[in-house]
C-alpha cells in the first residue's frame, strides 16, 4: 500500500492522527494555566520567610527537575489516584473522585511543568528592581499589595522567554504521556504503524505535525514577546 | 493500596533486584556518555555550517537543528528503530543491518543526533557571545582565521558553553529514559522489568533517587568545573562571582530558530 | 473529518476544565469501566477510527448487557494495567489476562472465559520446528513484557536473549523487521498476524503445551477486578456462566474465530 492510501484511503489513519494531534494540543494548552500557575505559587513560597516552606519547595523542584520526565509522569500518574482515594477514605467519603486519563495526564504534566516554571518565576521576580518594592513599601503598601500591584504585573513580560522554553518542552513531553494511556499524536501514530506494519509513514507524519506545532509556537512566542515589550525597547 | 502508593521504601526489594538496577545504571551511563561525546564532536561541524555565509549550508544546518529540537525524542527514536526496520533489505545489502538491528545502537544514534542539534546551538550561542570587536582587533593585528579561532574565540566560547553543555548532559540523562520503550534495559527499563515482576511501586522511587543522584552529581561537577575555569575572570571582577546562578538542573532551552 | 477534529479539540479543552472535580459514586455499579491494552488483535486493537475493537470488546458488551450496566472502554498500557486497576482508573481488566498466582496476590479473577495455546512465531525462512531451549540457545526471542509469555521465557530459555516490548503486537512487528528470531504470543494473535499483516514474513513454528506449563500460564484468561469488589466479581461470574449456557459466547466467538477458544 502506498503511503497515500495508508493515510487518506478508505481505511486511512489520518483521522486518528488528527484526533491524536488535537489531544496533544489540548493536553499542552490545558496544562499551561495549571502548570505555570502552580509554578508561580511555588516561586512565591520559595521567597517566603518560613524556612520549612522554602525547604519543601526546594525539595519539590529539585526532585522533579532532577528525574526523567517520563518517570515523573509515571509516578504522578499512578501515585496520584491512589493518593486521592486515600484522602477520600480518610475524609470518610464513599466512592472516589473520577479522574479521566486525560485529566490525569494534565495533572502529571502540570506537576513537572510547575517545577520547571518555578525557577523561571523566581528569576523573574528577582529581575524586578528592588528599588520599586522599596519605594512601594515606603509609600505604605503592605508586602502583599507590593507583590500584587507592583511585582506581579511586570512578571509576565520578564518571564516570557523562559516560559516559552518550557512551553516547547511541554509540547514534546506530551508525547511521553503516550506511553501511559492517552491516545495523543504519538500513540495514534504508533497504533497505526503497528496495525499496518508501516511505521515509517506514520512516524514521519507525526514528526511533521510536531514540527508544525513547534514552528507555530515560535511564531506565537515572538509575537507575544514583541507585544509584551512594547514601550520597553 | 499501600503497595501501589509505595511511599515507604521496601528494602528487601533492593536485595533481590539491586543488581538489576546496577546493570541498568551501567547501561544508562554508557549510552548517555557515548551519545554526549559523539554529539559534542558532531556539534562543531553543524555549528560551523549553521554559521556559514553560504545560505544553502546554513539553512540545511538550521533545518537539522529545528527538526531534532522541534520533535519529541521518543518520536525520533521510534522513527529510527521501527522506521529503520522498514529499510532492512537496503541495510542488509549495504552491510549495516547489524547496527539498526540492535536497540542499543539505535538509541545511541538517536540520542547522538538529538543532542548534537542542541549542543550545536549552545556552541553557536557561545561563539556569538564574544564581542565582535575582539575579532576585528585580532584581524587588525594580523592574526589569521585559524589563530583567531584557536586563541580568541575557542577559549572564551568554551567557558561560556560549560554550563549549558553540562545542563545538556543532564537533559540527555533524563531524556534517555525513553530508551526503555524500544526494549533497551537501561535504568528505566530495568525498573519497569522489576516492577513487572514484583508490582512493587517503590522500585520507581528508588529509580528516581538514582537518577536524582546522577543529575545532582553532574550539576555539582559542572559548577565546580566552571568555578575553576573562570578563576581568571573572577579575580578581576569579584562582584560577578556573586551573580553566579544557583540553579542546578536546568531543562533544555529548546526554542527553535524561526526561519 | 475536519469538524470531527474541531469537535474533539474543543471537547478536550472543555472536558479538561470541567472534569477536574466530578465526583462519581462507583459502588452501585450502574457503569463499569473496562480497561484493556488494545495492542492484541483480534482480541482488542484500535481501529483507524480510533475505537477499540475486537472479540473481547464484543464479549464485554454482552457481559455488560447481561449485568444491566453501562460499560465504558479505556485503553491502557499493559505494564500499568494492574496498577491502574488498583488505582481505580477503571473497574475491571478484560484484556486477555491469564490467571496466575502472582497476579492473584493483587487482584481477584473471574472464572476463565477463554484458554488458548501460546505459540512460537518464527521467520518463514526458518525451516526448523525445534523450539527447545537448547535449539534456541543464543537466539533472540521477543515478547510483551509483564506477560505469562515473558515469565515462560525467563524460566526456561535462559540461554536465549529475551527482548521485552511494551505492546502485544510490537514483537511480531519486530520479527517481521528482522530484529528477532522468534516471538512468543497467543496462537490466535500469532495466526492473525501471520495471515493478515505478515506479508509472508513469518509462520507459526510450534505450540507450547499449556497444560504441561500450567504453573506459568494458569488455567486461562479471566477478567480481573479489585479484591474488595466482591459484588462485581460475582456479577461477572454469573454473566460469564449465562453467556456460556445460552450460546452467546459461541455466537460472538464465531464472528472472529474458526476454532474453539473456550477451552472447556
Amino acid at each position: 500500500m502506498s503511503w497515500y492510501t495508508l493515510l487518506f484511503g478508505p481505511n486511512g489513519w489520518i483521522g486518528l492522527l488528527l484526533n491524536g494531534a488535537a489531544v496533544t494540543v489540548a493536553l499542552a494548552l490545558t496544562t499551561v494555566p495549571f502548570g505555570f500557575g502552580a509554578g508561580l505559587l511555588i516561586a512565591v513560597m520559595k521567597l517566603s520567610k518560613y524556612r520549612l516552606l522554602r525547604g519543601a519547595c526546594a525539595a519539590y523542584t529539585t526532585f522533579f527537575r532532577g528525574i526523567p520526565d517520563l518517570l515523573a509522569l509515571f509516578i504522578v500518574y499512578f501515585g496520584l489516584q491512589a493518593l486521592i482515594d486515600k484522602i477520600g477514605t480518610w475524609l470518610g467519603m464513599d466512592g472516589h473522585l473520577e479522574v479521566s486519563a486525560f485529566t490525569a495526564g494534565v495533572i502529571a504534566l502540570s506537576v513537572v511543568v510547575a517545577a520547571y516554571s518555578a525557577e523561571v518565576w523566581v528569576a523573574s521576580i528577582a529581575a524586578v528592581p528592588p528599588g520599586q518594592s522599596e519605594a512601594a513599601l515606603s509609600l505604605g503598601l503592605t508586602p502583599r499589595q507590593v507583590f500584587r500591584k507592583v511585582v506581579l504585573p511586570q512578571l509576565g513580560r520578564v518571564a516570557l522567554p523562559g516560559l516559552g522554553n518550557i512551553w516547547m518542552v511541554l509540547q514534546k513531553d506530551t508525547a511521553l504521556i503516550s506511553t501511559l494511556a492517552v491516545t495523543d499524536l504519538l500513540r495514534a501514530a504508533s497504533e497505526a504503524s503497528r496495525a499496518t506494519t508501516r511505521p515509517l509513514v506514520f512516524y514521519t507524519a507525526a514528526a511533521l505535525l510536531y514540527l508544525a506545532f513547534s514552528t507555530v509556537s515560535v511564531w506565537g512566542q515572538s509575537w507575544l514577546e514583541r507585544r509584551a515589550n512594547r514601550g520597553y525597547s | 493500596m499501600d503497595r501501589v502508593l509505595g511511599f515507604i521504601l521496601n528494602i528487601g526489594l533492593l536485595k533481590d533486584y539491586g543488581f538489576r538496577l546496577v546493570l541498568g545504571l551501567q547501561m544508562t551511563l554508557t549510552v548517555v556518555g557515548l551519545s554526549c561525546a559523539m554529539g559534542f564532536v558532531l556539534a562543531f561541524p553543524i555549528c560551523w555550517l549553521r554559521m556559514s555565509r553560504n545560505m544553502l549550508l546554513s539553512y540545511s544546518a538550521m533545518g537539522y537543528t529545528n527538526l531534532f529540537r522541534g520533535t519529541p525524542l521518543l518520536c525520533q527514536l521510534y522513527l529510527i528503530y521501527y522506521g529503520g526496520g522498514e529499510f532492512r533489505p537496503f541495510f542488509q545489502e549495504t552491510g549495516i543491518w547489524w547496527f539498526f538491528r540492535d536497540a542499543y545502537y539505535c538509541c545511541i544514534l538517536g540520542f547522538t543526533l538529538n543532542t548534537a542539534a542542541y549542543q550545536s546551538e549552545i556552541l553557536r550561542g557561545a561563539i556569538q557571545s564574544i564581542p565582535k570587536g575582539q575579532i576585528e582587533a585580532a584581524r587588525a593585528l594580523g592574526l589569521h582565521r585559524g589563530a583567531i579561532l584557536r586563541h580568541i574565540i575557542f577559549p572564551q566560547a568554551m567557558l561560556v558553553a560549560v554550563r549549558p553543555l553540562g545542563n545538556e548532559v543532564i537533559s540527555v540523562v533524563k531524556a534517555s529514559a525513553v530508551a526503555a520503550v524500544v526494549t533497551l534495559l537501561d535504568l528505566m527499563g530495568q525498573t519497569r522489568f522489576i516492577f513487572a515482576r514484583t508490582f512493587d511501586f517503590s522500585i520507581y522511587l528508588y529509580c528516581a533517587l538514582i537518577y536524582l543522584a546522577i543529575t545532582e552529581t553532574i550539576s555539582r561537577l559542572v559548577n565546580a568545573g566552571e568555578h575553576r575555569l573562570s578563576a581568571h575572570i573572577r579575580a578581576r571582577a569579584p562582584a560577578d562571582a556573586r551573580q553566579e546562578s544557583r540553579s542546578t538542573t536546568v531543562h533544555r532551552s529548546t526554542e527553535v530558530t524561526p526561519a | 473529518m475536519t469538524t470531527e477534529f474541531l469537535r474533539r479539540a474543543t471537547l478536550g479543552l472543555g472536558l479538561a476544565a470541567t472534569l477536574m472535580a466530578a465526583p462519581a459514586l462507583a459502588k452501585d455499579w450502574k457503569t463499569v469501566r473496562i480497561g484493556m491494552d488494545a495492542t492484541y488483535p483480534p482480541f482488542e486493537s484500535v481501529s483507524p477510527k480510533g475505537d477499540i475493537v475486537g472479540f473481547e470488546v464484543d464479549y464485554a458488551k454482552e457481559l455488560c448487557s447481561r449485568m444491566k450496566v453501562t460499560c465504558t472502554f479505556q485503553n491502557q498500557d499493559w505494564d500499568g494495567i494492574i496498577p491502574s486497576l488498583i488505582a481505580n482508573k477503571f473497574d475491571v481488566i478484560i484484556s486477555s489476562m491469564n490467571i496466575t498466582p502472582k497476579r492473584k496476590e493483587l487482584v481477584a479473577f473471574t472464572d476463565y472465559y477463554y484458554s488458548t495455546a501460546p505459540v512460537f512465531v518464527g521467520l518463514a525462512s526458518n525451516k526448523s520446528d525445534d523450539v527447545s531451549p537448547a535449539a534456541l540457545k543464543g537466539k533472540t526471542i521477543g515478547t510483551q513484557s509483564s506477560t505469562t509469555f515473558a515469565n515462560y521465557l525467563e524460566k526456561l530459555y535462559k540461554g536465549s536473549e529475551v527482548k521485552l516490548y511494551p505492546g502485544g503486537d510490537e514483537p511480531q512487528n519486530d520479527l517481521k523487521a528482522g530484529r528477532l528470531d522468534y516471538t512468543v504470543t497467543d496462537i490466535i494473535v500469532g495466526s492473525t498476524f501471520v495471515d493478515k499483516v505478515g506479508d509472508g514474513c513469518c509462520r507459526i513454528v510450534a505450540k507450547i503445551d499449556r497444560a504441561a506449563n500450567s504453573d506459568v500460564f494458569g488455567p486461562g484468561v479471566g477478567a480481573a477486578v479489585r479484591k474488595e469488589d466482591t459484588d462485581l466479581l460475582a456479577m461477572f461470574n454469573k454473566a460469564i456462566a449465562e453467556l456460556d449456557a445460552d450460546g452467546t459466547f459461541k455466537k460472538v466467538a464465531g464472528k472472529y474465530f474458526t476454532v474453539d477458544i473456550r477451552g472447556k
